[in-house]
C-alpha cells in the first residue's frame, strides 16, 4: 500500500530550538493516525510544517507520490491538507454554510446553491445531522467542530490534521466524535490526531511517537499498551497516584458557599443557587465542560469576583467585604485556569513572579524598598522544590514553557495555601511527568489538612485524586458524588446536565 | 516566526536578544539620521559640514553652551520622565503637555501668595506647588479612566486643550496679567523665587540638579520598590495583579498623579529658573517633546536622562546653526523626528535577523 503522505527527514529549528530533528513519517490512506508526544515534543510544530504554517528548514513531504512544498496554508489545501484547530475560525453571526463556503475562493460571487448540495451531500454521506442555516453561534461546542470538519472536507481534504480535538467536548461528544472519525476514515480519509489522552490514542490504528523534536517510534496501536507507548513517550516509567479513598471523613467545612448567585456583563446567569462545601483535608473534584461556571466559582471564592446574591464564609466568616488580597492572607491559594492571563506577569522575573501580590508584604521587604536578595534566595528554592527549567531566579516569566510557567504559580500559591487551595485546570496541557509532581504536591496538602477544589477536564484525574466529585453544568451543581461511585458514563450524563437523581 | 523569504535566505524573529545586533542597529540609525539630517542641510542651502559644525559649537562650544544645553535640556528630561512612568505601566498619558502648565500655574499661584517671603522659602514652596498642581492635574485624567473607563488618550489631549487656554485666559487682560503690559504674561518674579544659579555668569538652575536627582530616585522607585513592581507589573499583565487583590484604579490613579507631580516641575522650572515669568508661549511643546524622549529613552529613566539632554544640545546649538549657515533653527524639529524615526526602526530591526537556509530540498 503507498503511502497517502509521507514525511521525510524533515527538521524545523527556532533559533538554537530544534522543534523537529529528522522526523520521518507515513501517513496510509483510511488511518487514524495518532501523534503523541509530551508539550514541546514537536507536535505542534509538525502540524504547521504540514498546513503550510511553518516553512520546514529540511525535508520532503510527499503527498500522493509527488513532492509538494507549502509557503502558506492555502498551499496545504491546495495539496488536500485540512486542519481544525484547537480554536475554531468560525463566525458565529454567519449560518453554517456561509461558514463552510467563506473564503474558499469561489471569486466574489457564491454560488449558493451548488454548495449547499456539495455540502448537504458530505454531511449525509458522514452521517452528520446539521442545519445548514443555523446560526454558527446557537450551536453546540461539538457541533461547531463539525462544521470544522465539513469545512475540510468541502476544500477537498483527503488528509485532516485535528488538533487536540476534544479539549472541549463532553465524553459524549467525544464519543460521537470517534464515531464520526472511525466513518471518514472507513470512507478513505486519512486522519492525523494529535491528543495526550491515552484512552483516545488507543483507538487509533497507528502511534507515532515523539520525543524532544524526534520519532521514537511508529507502532501499530493493537500492540502496544498504553504503559509502553508512556514510556516511549517520556523515556521512562511512571508511577500513577492515587489517592486513598476516605469519602465523607466529616472534616468540618473550611469554606462554604451557600446559594451563591452571579450574571455575567450580559445579565446572563453563570451561578445559579449554588452551595458546595470545601472541607478541611478533602479533595473536592469539580467535573464539567469548560464554561459552565467553573471559573466564576473559583474567581468568588478567590475574591477576585464579587457574588450577587449567597454568602461565601471562610473558617465561619463571611467574604463579602474582602479584597482578593485579604483572602489570600487568611490562607487561601489560587491557581488559575489561564496562567498567562490571570497568573503570572510575563514581563517580570520568576523571583518577581514568586512574589506577586505580596510586594508590600513583610519578609519582601526591606524598609521601603523590596529585599530583591531574599526575594532571589526564595525563587532558587522554589526553583530547586518544584525542579523549574530554567536559567534561574532573575529568568523572565516570557521565556518559560507552559509547564515551567506552571509551576512558578504552583510555588506561590501552595505556599499560601494555608486553609484552603483552590485549583482550576492546574495540569492542562502540561507533560505527564509534571501533571503526576502536580498531582503529589496537591495530595500533600490535602495530607496537611487543607480544603482542596480542584477541576479538571481529565476525569480520570479527578476520579484518582478526588474524595467527592461535584458536577457543574450551566452554574448549577448537578450533584455530589463520592469517589467510589462515580464512573465516566454517569459523570458524562450529569455533565450534559441530567441531575444526579435522574441519571442512571 | 518568518517575516519573509526567498531563495535561501529569510528574515525571522530572534529568539534572544543580541547586543552585537543592538549596537549595529543604532550605530547605523545614528549614521541614517546624520546622513539624512545632511541631505536636509543640502536642501536648505548650506553646506552640512559647516551646519554640523556650528549645531556642535552651538550646543558644546563653550562652558556658557554648554550650561544652555543643560538648561533646554532640564524640562525635556522631567516630561521624558513623566511620560516614561506612565507608558511603563502602559497608561498612554499624552498629558505632561497639559500638567507641564497645571505645575507652573500651581506653583505660581502658591509662590504668589507667599509674596516676597525669604529664599529659602520660596524654593521649597515652588517645587511643592508644581508637584501638587501637576499631581492633581495628572490625577484628573486618571480618575476619568478608574472610575468612568474613560480612555486615557482622549481625556488627556482634552484636559490638555482646556488648561493651556485657562492659562491664556489668566493671562490675557485677566487677574495675572502684567499690571500696564501688553503681552500675555505675568509680572516678573521677585529674585529671592528666582532659582539658584549654580555657575556663574550661565543660566544654569538649580533645577538641572533635581531632575537628575529625580530621575535616579525614579529608577529605583521603578526597580527596587513595591510601586515599581506594581508598575512595571501593571504594564505586563495588570489582570493578573487584579487577581491578587491589587486595586487596579487606585494603581491608576497613583501613576497619574506621579507623572502629573513630575511633568509640573518642569512648567516651575522654566517659570523660576528660565523665564522668571509665567507665559504661555514657552511652555508649550515641552509636553509633547517629552513623549519622543521618553520612547528614545526606551522608557529607561536613565536613557531618558541621555535622549534629554541629546535634544537640549539639538534645541540649543540650532541657533547658532542659524546665525553661522543660515539654515532655519525650526529644521531642528525634523531632526528630532528623524532621529527618532531612525530609532525605532534600528530597535525593531535588531529583533529580527537573516538567515540563510540549508538544503531546502
Amino acid at each position: 500500500m503507498t503511502a497517502r503522505l509521507s514525511i521525510s527527514n524533515l527538521s524545523k529549528r527556532f533559533g538554537p530550538v530544534i522543534a523537529n530533528d529528522g522526523v520521518s513519517l507515513e501517513i496510509r490512506p483510511g488511518e487514524l493516525h495518532c501523534l503523541l508526544g509530551e508539550n514541546g515534543a514537536g507536535k505542534s510544530t509538525l502540524s504547521s510544517c504540514l498546513y503550510g504554517l511553518y516553512q520546514p528548514d529540511q525535508g520532503r513531504i510527499v503527498i500522493d507520490g509527488e513532492e509538494r512544498r507549502f509557503r502558506s496554508p492555502a498551499d496545504a489545501i491546495r495539496a488536500s491538507i485540512g486542519m481544525v484547530h484547537q480554536h475554531f475560525v468560525l463566525v458565529p453571526t454567519f449560518t453554517v454554510l456561509e461558514n463552510i463556503v467563506v473564503g474558499t475562493g469561489a471569486g466574489w460571487r457564491l454560488d449558493t446553491r451548488a454548495a449547499r448540495r456539495r455540502v448537504s451531500e458530505l454531511c449525509q454521506r458522514n452521517g452528520l445531522q446539521l442545519n445548514l442555516d443555523a446560526l454558527v453561534g446557537d450551536l453546540s461546542v461539538g457541533e461547531q467542530q463539525w462544521v470544522e470538519i465539513v469545512k475540510a472536507l468541502y476544500l477537498g481534504a483527503r488528509v485532516l490534521i485535528l488538533d487536540e480535538p476534544t479539549a472541549v467536548l463532553t465524553p459524549q461528544e467525544s464519543e460521537r466524535l470517534f464515531t464520526l472519525l472511525q466513518q471518514m476514515t472507513a470512507d478513505g480519509l486519512s486522519i492525523i490526531l494529535i491528543t495526550h489522552k491515552m484512552n483516545e490514542v488507543m483507538r487509533s490504528d497507528r502511534v507515532t511517537v515523539l520525543r524532544r523534536g524526534r520519532v521514537v517510534g511508529t507502532v501499530e496501536t493493537g500492540s502496544i499498551t498504553r504503559e509502553e507507548l508512556t514510556q516511549m513517550m517520556i523515556g521512562r516509567q511512571l508511577k500513577q497516584i492515587e489517592a486513598e479513598d476516605r469519602a465523607g471523613s466529616g472534616a468540618p467545612a473550611v469554606v462554604t458557599i451557600s446559594a451563591v448567585s452571579l450574571r455575567d456583563a450580559r445579565r446572563v446567569a453563570v451561578l445559579d443557587n449554588l452551595s458546595l462545601e470545601l472541607r478541611a483535608g478533602e479533595v473536592l473534584g469539580l467535573a464539567g465542560v469548560a464554561g459552565n461556571g467553573q471559573r466564576e466559582l473559583f474567581e468568588a471564592i478567590a475574591g477576585v469576583r464579587r457574588t450577587e446574591r449567597g454568602e461565601i464564609r471562610l473558617d465561619g466568616k463571611s467574604v463579602a467585604n474582602l479584597s482578593a488580597a485579604d483572602i489570600a492572607r487568611r490562607g487561601v491559594g489560587y491557581v488559575p485556569e489561564d496562567r498567562f492571563r490571570d497568573g503570572l506577569v510575563p514581563d517580570l522575573t520568576i523571583a518577581e513572579n514568586i512574589v506577586l501580590g505580596q510586594q508590600w508584604q513583610a519578609p519582601w521587604r526591606r524598609g521601603v524598598l523590596l529585599d530583591a536578595a531574599r526575594m532571589r534566595e526564595h525563587a532558587a528554592r522554589s526553583i530547586a522544590d518544584f525542579s523549574i527549567a530554567t536559567t534561574g531566579p532573575g529568568e523572565r516569566i516570557r521565556r518559560l514553557s507552559g509547564g515551567n510557567a506552571q509551576k512558578v504559580i504552583l510555588a506561590r500559591e501552595l505556599a499560601k495555601a494555608t486553609r484552603c487551595l483552590l485549583c482550576n485546570q492546574p495540569t492542562r496541557g502540561l507533560d505527564v511527568g509534571v501533571i503526576e509532581y502536580v498531582h503529589g504536591q496537591i495530595l500533600r496538602k490535602r495530607q496537611d489538612g487543607v480544603a482542596i477544589l480542584l477541576a479538571s477536564e481529565e476525569l480520570e484525574d479527578l476520579m484518582r485524586l478526588s474524595d467527592r466529585i461535584a458536577v457543574i453544568f450551566r452554574g448549577r451543581i448537578m450533584g455530589i458524588l463520592p469517589r467510589h461511585s462515580a464512573s465516566i458514563a454517569l459523570l458524562g450524563q450529569m455533565m450534559a446536565g441530567t441531575p444526579l437523581e435522574q441519571a442512571a | 516566526m518568518t517575516l519573509l523569504a526567498w531563495s535561501g535566505w529569510r528574515i525571522e524573529r530572534r529568539s534572544g536578544r543580541s547586543s552585537f545586533a543592538l549596537v549595529s542597529a543604532l550605530l547605523s540609525a545614528g549614521a541614517g539620521a546624520v546622513l539624512c539630517c545632511a541631505l536636509l542641510f543640502l536642501a536648505a542651502g548650506a553646506d552640512p559640514i559647516a551646519a554640523f559644525a556650528a549645531l556642535a559649537k552651538g550646543s558644546f562650544g563653550s562652558t556658557r553652551a554648554i550650561a544652555d544645553t543643560l538648561v533646554r535640556a532640564t524640562p525635556l528630561i522631567l516630561t521624558g520622565l513623566a511620560t516614561a512612568i506612565a507608558f511603563r505601566a502602559r497608561l498612554w498619558n499624552i498629558g505632561a503637555e497639559g500638567q507641564v502648565f497645571a505645575g507652573a500655574m500651581f506653583a505660581f499661584w502658591c509662590q504668589s501668595a507667599i509674596g516676597a517671603a525669604p529664599a529659602y522659602l520660596q524654593i521649597p514652596v515652588i517645587v511643592l506647588g508644581s508637584l501638587c498642581g501637576g499631581a492633581l492635574f495628572g490625577a484628573l485624567a486618571g480618575a476619568l479612566k478608574a472610575r468612568f473607563q474613560v480612555d486615557e488618550v482622549i481625556a488627556t489631549v482634552m484636559l490638555n486643550y482646556i488648561i493651556i487656554y485657562a492659562l491664556s485666559l489668566l493671562l490675557q487682560q485677566g487677574p495675572w496679567t502684567e499690571p500696564g503690559g501688553f503681552f500675555e504674561q505675568t509680572a516678573m518674579v521677585p529674585d529671592q523665587a528666582k532659582l539658584p544659579i549654580l555657575i556663574e555668569k550661565t543660566r544654569l538652575h538649580l533645577g538641572f540638579v533635581l531632575a537628575l536627582v529625580l530621575a535616579a530616585i525614579l529608577h529605583v522607585v521603578l526597580h527596587h520598590s513595591p510601586l515599581g513592581y506594581e508598575i512595571r507589573a501593571a504594564g505586563s499583565n495588570l489582570r493578573a495583579l487584579q487577581v491578587q487583590g491589587v486595586h487596579a484604579g487606585r494603581l491608576i490613579l497613583v501613576v497619574f498623579a506621579l507623572s502629573g507631580a513630575i511633568a509640573g516641575l518642569a512648567g516651575a522650572f522654566e517659570v523660576y529658573g528660565v523665564q522668571y515669568r509665567l507665559k504661555s508661549g514657552t511652555l508649550g511643546g515641552l509636553g509633547y517633546t517629552g513623549i519622543i524622549i521618553a520612547i528614545l529613552g526606551q522608557l529607561s529613566p536613565r536613557a531618558v536622562v541621555i535622549a534629554g539632554l541629546l535634544f537640549g544640545a539639538l534645541l540649543n546649538g540650532s541657533t547658532l546653526m542659524q546665525i553661522r549657515t543660515g539654515v532655519p533653527s525650526a529644521l531642528i524639529y525634523a531632526i528630532e523626528a528623524i532621529i527618532l524615526m531612525f530609532f525605532l526602526i534600528a530597535w525593531a530591526i535588531s529583533q529580527f535577523r537573516l538567515r540563510r537556509l540549508r538544503d531546502v530540498d
